[in-house]
């Protein structure tokens, strides 16, 4: 589902943030990504959405090269890739319905799909009785679990999360992991960057460890250290 | 992907409404730059219009009795093709001197309707190749008293000042309004710079679930169009209220002898309301387009 072959990539002030990474993520695996801050976690995810370019190597996502990948074609590798964050990116003015609906909307699915496709998605993350709310009615578990519902709402290959427990209580993030569980049980490939060290011990998952740029470490069912 | 048409609409609106004054300002800026393009070209046509036998170097007219014989009318015309002191001869029949009169009295149709074109004298436009005051004189007095000939008539001073006066205000007016539209273009860039400043999460979100750079775009777009398009119907509403005291406020026929009124005719008002149409259009799709390229960035 997912291959770096060498891949490198510097930033302008010359950080390198990922040197040579070779990794091979096979479909419906959960793995998780650790090492300190400013490893080349988040670079890790941001090159799987093309949000950033690698300078060298090569990296394949759902079979295709996307180093090659025109701009315009962006979007649609997007499709496949659904995205939870630490802030969540929830937009405010919006209530959590349209916050999920939002994401169908401008990929264009028709009203039909939405309204069928976006209480079912709220169901699946337990909020279907908070459509009507807006996310600063929401505690922060909840609001993750609206982001959770948007990335997940389009059925996407893969699953990107940086951080999704970051800003969450313990006893929230386990909320959190279960659901993401659930829907890597679905057969969607999880990749989640986490300095979330009891997350890591319990779930027992694959664990690539990232330290200065370098990949260190790639352990099955693997613990934080 | 078919953009949808109730999204752009919402979309739009709500870009519009979310900056109220600097948007009202960008319309205000567009309307007042085309409104004064609109202006002096609408002073170009009716001057152009009432010194229409004076343009390109014609010096002098010589016209001819509406009863001159073809015979006439041809050794005029070969005297006037051999002569080493003129350099450019037109002629005009009757049917274009009536076609010209149409245009210059358009504004009294009882009066087109009581002519002809045959109660209309032919004439010949001529452009010497000295154009001192005396030599332009002397050589049209020569051909005052052959037979076929009414009368030579001369570009009086005030034509020539006419025609300086309206070619420089143009060209100073162009300058001004073409300062404006810039303004009117940077405007409407800055605008949809803070649209997009405004809604910057969404546009963050739509990228994220993979809505096409397009779809992205299009509202924005949308935006800056309206603002050029509202501003010249502006425009031209303005003027098209404003031209009837513009033929009044204009010197008449009778003040200045030589010259018909300051006449713009409905085709010419056509034109130049496209063309502001066109500009305002271009002015919103620039600053759009600049601004959408260069902070929009997907």
């Amino acid at each position: 589902m997912i291959t770096l072959e060498n891949v490198t990539k510097t930033y302008k002030n010359s950080t390198v943030a990922l040197r040579d990474a070779n990794v091979e993520i096979a479909k419906g695996e959960f793995v998780f990504l650790v090492g300190a801050s400013g490893s080349g976690k988040s670079t890790f995810i941001r090159l799987l959405n093309k949000e950033e370019t690698p300078e060298k190597g090569h990296i394949y996502v759902a079979g295709k090269d996307i180093g090659q990948l025109s701009g315009w074609k962006i979007p649609y590798l997007r499709r496949n890739i659904g995205c939870v964050f630490q802030d969540f990116k929830l937009l405010p003015t919006k209530t959590v319905f349209e916050n999920v609906a939002f994401a169908l909307e401008v990929i264009g699915r028709p009203r039909s799909v939405i309204d069928s496709q976006v209480p079912a998605i709220l169901d699946l993350v337990g909020l279907g009785h908070k459509s009507d709310s807006f996310p600063t009615e929401l505690s922060g578990g909840e609001q993750q679990r609206v982001s959770v519902a948007r990335a997940f709402v389009n059925r996407p290959l893969i699953l990107l999360a940086d951080e999704p427990t970051g800003n969450l209580d313990p006893a929230t993030s386990v909320g959190i992991m279960k659901l993401l569980d659930r829907i890597n049980k679905t057969g969607t490939t999880v990749v989640m960057a986490t300095h979330d060290r009891g997350i890591v011990d319990t779930m027992r998952r694959r664990v690539i460890e990232i330290d200065r740029g370098a990949i260190v470490r790639d352990q099955a069912r693997g613990v934080y250290e | 992907m078919p953009v949808k048409f109730d999204y752009l609409l919402r979309e739009t609106t709500s870009n519009l409404g979310r900056n109220v004054t600097i948007t009202l300002a960008s319309i205000m800026t567009v309307a007042v730059s085309l409104a004064l393009v609109g202006a002096s070209l609408m002073l170009r046509s009716g001057v152009e219009n009432a010194t229409q036998r004076w343009q390109g170097g014609i010096e002098f007219v010589v016209f001819l009795r509406i009863d001159a014989t073809q015979q006439q009318i041809d050794s005029l015309n070969n005297d006037l093709e051999q002569s080493p002191e003129v350099s450019k001869i037109v002629f005009v029949d009757q049917e274009q001197a009536y076609k010209e009169f149409q245009t210059l009295f358009a504004d009294s149709p009882e009066l087109i309707d009581s002519v002809t074109a045959k109660d209309l004298p032919p004439s010949f436009r001529v452009e010497p190749v000295n154009k001192e005051v005396d030599a332009v004189e002397s050589l049209g007095l020569t051909y005052e008293g052959r037979s076929g000939v009414d009368q030579v008539v001369f570009a009086s001073k005030t034509i020539r000042l006419i025609q300086q006066l309206s070619s420089r205000l143009t060209v100073g007016i162009f300058v001004i309004a073409a300062f404006l539209l810039g303004a009117a273009g940077l405007l409407i860039l800055n605008t949809i710079r803070m649209a997009m400043f405004a809604r910057r999460r969404e546009i963050e979100v739509m990228k994220l679930v993979g809505a096409t750079n397009w779809f992205i775009r299009v509202p924005f777009m949308l935006e800056g169009l309206v603002q050029g398009l509202v501003g010249a119907f502006l425009a031209i509403a303005a003027l098209a209220a404003f031209k009837p005291f513009f033929q009044k406020w204009l010197p008449s026929a009778q003040d200045i002898p030589l010259v018909g009124g300051f006449q713009v005719s409905g085709g010419e008002m056509t034109v130049i309301f496209m063309t502001l149409g066109v500009v305002g259009v271009a002015i919103g799709a620039i600053g759009a387009g600049i601004a959408v390229s260069r902070f929009l960035d997907v």
